[in-house]
């Protein structure tokens, strides 16, 4: 397997590197045009559909299989007690951040649920958190960033994990040295550290599993699902960052 | 509130018939939009909870969006700045291939939410034009998720303009779709059509 990676990387890195870079704004003489490549605000649009590919390959292969196996294998109830836990050991990193929005009855939320979700919920495995009027939300810093009247810088996909911004991949890293499982994980000891992967593991799994339909239909339905995904990834996101409240 | 609305309504007729005098949009109201989302929504879930095949269901789905959705109005939506530079057989082969799209794909789209329920929430003017009424959709077995409805007045009825999961248009969505496939085919009407029609050819065969 490795052995394979070590052939099969420099093979696609050359592939990406070899495609064309930036996309062309059209001229002031265009405005329509213009206005529209301004609101994709994807200038490295060939290098992204190059990198989308990749992702498609390898979702195809790996991600979408791995998902599928899980929705057959895990029974439904305890794929629920798997998305609880994960989304409550993220809560210190959704805390932060809602902190740092300044959304003090967000993060009074998420404190209150984490305490009552370890507890009560045994360590996360159930959400009696909700059924207690406290519902679940998520929170991240490149939503933090965009609060905080940072722009997108561009729109990237990345392969692998999908969609994204400058902006957004810049938060996913801090998001990362946010979390105190990050940290506690490089102190020394596999057993540490495989609970770490394992963690990796299942929150891509369980984040693919959730979107099987979503991306089936967009891949059955759309005529350009570069353009879909990206379209509808800004709106959600846009969503999100206003935290479901309208303009 | 009532005194605030019919000014907002005269003064939105008043416009309507100063600026375009054939343009039949006028102000909705908020309450009639949430209600005729009730009722549409209501015989949408009849049909997919009720009996009859899968074949009886989508037909009696697709019925039900003919009627509700202003097929027309979002199609040009949907082609924006290309619709100006189509010919005129462009514009209208497209509205036709739009029409059997949509109401394909959204029928297909209802037709899966098997058990499903609904619950009606706010329902707020967006622009002077349409009102946005949201919607919970609940299906057993998988958390609830947000539908919203913008609905305006076409020709004195009220009418579906635009349908947003969670947070995603479906018109800005496929506008983006369709004006890339134009876009990256040098500008031109044709291949969007040409891609419409293999993917309808593709649906059919996939649905038999």
């Amino acid at each position: 397997m490795r052995r394979l990676a070590h052939r099969v990387l420099p093979a696609l890195l050359l592939a990406i590197l070899a495609l064309p870079g930036c996309a062309t704004r059209p001229p002031a003489s265009e405005p329509e045009a213009r206005a529209e490549f301004d609101a994709n605000n994807d200038p490295l649009e060939p290098l992204n559909r190059g990198l989308f590919f990749v992702h498609e390959g390898l979702d195809t292969l790996v991600l979408r299989p791995a998902a599928e196996a899980y929705r057959i294998f895990v029974p439904p109830p305890v794929r629920t007690g798997v998305s609880n836990v994960l989304a409550n050991l993220r809560s210190p990193v959704i805390l932060a951040n809602d902190l740092l929005q300044g959304e003090s009855a967000r993060a009074r939320i998420t404190a209150e649920r984490f305490l009552i979700n370890t507890t009560l919920g045994l360590g996360g495995i159930l959400d009696p958190a909700t059924d207690m009027g406290r519902p679940r939300h998520t929170e991240d810093f490149g939503q933090t960033l965009a609060v905080w009247g940072v722009g997108e810088g561009f729109y990237l996909f990345l392969p692998g994990l999908g969609p994204s911004s400058l902006r957004d991949a810049a938060g996913f890293g801090v998001d990362m040295l946010l979390d105190p499982l990050f940290w506690i994980t490089l102190e020394p000891g596999r057993t540490l550290r495989a609970l770490a992967v394992t963690r990796t593991a299942a929150t891509a799994v369980t984040q693919r599993e959730a979107l099987v339909e979503t991306v089936d239909r967009v891949r059955r339905e759309s005529l350009d699902p570069y353009a879909t995904f990206r379209s509808g990834w800004r709106q959600q996101r846009e969503r999100d960052i206003r935290n479901g409240r309208s303009e | 509130m009532n005194g605030r609305l019919s000014r907002r309504t005269a003064l939105a007729t008043g416009t309507a018939l100063l600026v375009w005098p054939r343009l039949s949009r006028a102000a909705m109201d908020p309450a009639r939009a949430a209600e005729f989302i009730r009722t549409t929504g209501n015989r949408l879930v009849a049909i997919i909870n009720g009996g009859g095949s899968l074949e009886q269901r989508r037909a009696q789905v697709a019925e039900v969006l003919r009627a509700a959705v202003d097929i027309e109005g979002v199609g040009r939506f949907i082609l924006g700045r290309w619709w100006n530079l189509a010919s005129e057989a462009e514009r209208r082969e497209y509205l036709l291939l739009f029409e059997e799209i949509i109401i394909r794909n959204l029928s297909s789209r209802f037709g899966e939410l098997a058990g499903v329920r609904f619950s009606i929430g706010r329902s707020q003017p967006r622009t002077e034009d349409d009102v946005l009424v949201s919607t919970e959709v609940v299906q057993p077995g998988s958390p609830p998720f947000a539908l919203d409805w913008l609905v305006a007045e076409v020709a004195g009825q009220p009418k579906v303009v635009d349908v947003v999961a969670e947070g995603a248009s479906l018109r800005l969505t496929t506008r983006s779709e369709y004006s890339s496939v134009i876009s990256r085919n040098g500008g031109r009407v044709g291949p969007l059509l040409d891609a419409m029609r293999q993917q309808i050819a593709r649906l059919a065969s996939q649905e038999r």
